[in-house]
């Protein structure tokens, strides 16, 4: 097991052409989802905790159902759109960085929308009557609100890129896990591990282990910054 | 300043019936009254910030309102206060007169209760409107920050020449503070005059047996 880790370290810093090539497709796909997934979710997010209208509490419990969409079922549905068949064949994004992005943002912004609604619902209330109080104009109270907003926003986003490079089912069924393509740092573990190949596997898989503990200071940094 | 249809129905119950409001420039209004009696709702409805049962209250009049809990944004205390005006002299004559000024460079979300309140009232009083409404702004202060308020309050009123709702509990805030009670009672105004004669010789039975209890 020590050799087998000495050699996954000796590989990561190898500069394998492989390596870089699974890294650089990872982030790409990962930056973009999760980007993608904040700058749809936060809106909606801060429209669904502030907001009062008719159907409200339904989408609520729609968007917590979408939270737990099983990975493989969003990537069914996402195969089943842009195969041969689907009505979105026309668009090439099966086995394509494209197409594992559009999963990813499926599957993501469910979550960046549940993450905001409760801190959003939270503090909304009390902060619309005290602006309203001061006579300060709508307009201006968003402005405060997104300001007031901004740890949870970049804590947000953190989970999100968190759970993109994380994930699995959905990018293997709809990017094929194409060496040089489409292989993500998840997928590419699986290949590896299957094929025996568990210096590669290992290697990608401390590569993972520490970006995900990078995420996880940085959040713990921003929650730390907002409660001082 | 006249306030009309203020009527409000939660769940059924009427909390607040009152047909109309008149307030004078220039003057103190104490609204004392028991708890779930109306005096939230009426300060709301007044300010704009509830709907009444028939809609918003209209008014063409500028008002102010603190809230019984006023949020502190996650900047400075000196920044709450610029968020309503940027006037630095009344910013610091406001900070010095509640005596937080040592505070002025502090997250104000981790102020405590009575200091918040405090900073809440300051940054109200960084611009000058028509009419204050103020909902129990001395419930979460001691004595002196209470007193220091009332006279930072009654000052601001001989500058601007507004008027002013105050909903309190303080019977003894009512005759420091006011020129005229409105003594509210079950959603509706059993009685309104001046504080020497509300709380000295009531009329009404539900004030009386209000005053007694407090007095006790």
């Amino acid at each position: 097991m020590s050799t087998a880790l000495q050699k996954a370290v000796e590989f990561i810093f190898s500069g394998s052409a492989l390596l870089k090539d699974i890294i650089g497709v990872t982030l790409r796909m990962s930056l973009a989802s999760s980007l993608a997934a904040l700058l749809i979710g936060v809106p909606l997010g801060i429209i669904l905790g502030s907001g009062s209208f008719p159907g409200k509490r339904i989408l609520i419990v729609l968007n917590r159902t979408l939270m737990g969409l099983p990975p493989v079922v969003c990537g069914l549905l996402c195969y089943l759109m842009f195969c041969g068949v689907g009505p979105l064949r026309h668009l090439k994004l099966l086995y394509t960085v494209k197409g594992m992005v559009i999963a990813q943002i499926i599957l993501i912004t469910p979550i960046v929308v549940g993450m905001m609604e409760p801190f959003i619902s939270s503090v909304y209330p009390s902060m619309r009557e005290t602006a309203r109080g001061l006579g300060i104009s709508r307009r201006r109270t968003l402005g405060l609100v997104i300001n007031e907003s901004r740890y949870q926003i970049i804590s947000t986003y953190l989970m999100a890129l968190s759970r993109a490079l994380a994930e699995v089912g959905a990018v293997s069924m709809v990017g094929g896990a194409i060496a040089y393509k489409t292989n993500v740092m998840t997928t590419a573990i699986m290949n590896f591990t299957n094929m025996g190949n568990f210096t590669t596997a290992l290697a990608l898989g401390i590569i993972l282990l520490a970006i995900s503990l990078a995420v996880n200071i940085v959040v713990s940094l921003m929650q730390g910054g907002a409660d001082r | 300043m006249i306030f009309t249809g203020l009527h409000k129905t939660y769940n059924g119950r009427r909390v607040l019936d009152v047909d109309s409001l008149e307030l004078q420039k220039g003057r103190i209004y104490a609204v004392v009254g028991a708890n779930g009696s109306g005096k939230s709702t009426l300060a709301r409805l007044c300010a704009g910030v509830i709907k009444a049962d028939g809609g918003y209250v209209k008014s063409d009049v500028h008002i102010g309102y603190l809230p019984q809990k006023s949020y502190a944004f996650r900047m400075s205390t000196r920044r709450n206060l610029r968020i309503n005006g940027s006037d630095r002299e009344r910013e610091e004559h406001l900070l010095r007169e509640l005596k937080i000024n040592g505070l002025a460079s502090a997250r104000a979300n981790k102020l405590s209760g009575g200091e918040t309140a405090r900073m809440a009232l300051a940054r109200l009083l960084m611009r000058e409107y028509e009419l204050l409404i103020l909902d129990e702004p001395g419930s979460a202060m001691d004595i002196e920050a209470t007193l220091l308020s009332e006279k930072l309050i009654t000052d601001y009123r001989d500058r601007t020449g507004c008027a002013v709702l105050i909903v309190t509990h303080s019977l003894a805030q009512a005759q420091r503070m006011s020129d005229e009670v409105i003594f509210l009672s079950g959603g509706v105004i059993a009685e309104q005059g001046s504080p020497e004669a509300i709380i000295g010789s009531p009329q009404n039975e539900k004030t009386r047996e209000f005053i007694e209890f407090y007095s006790k």
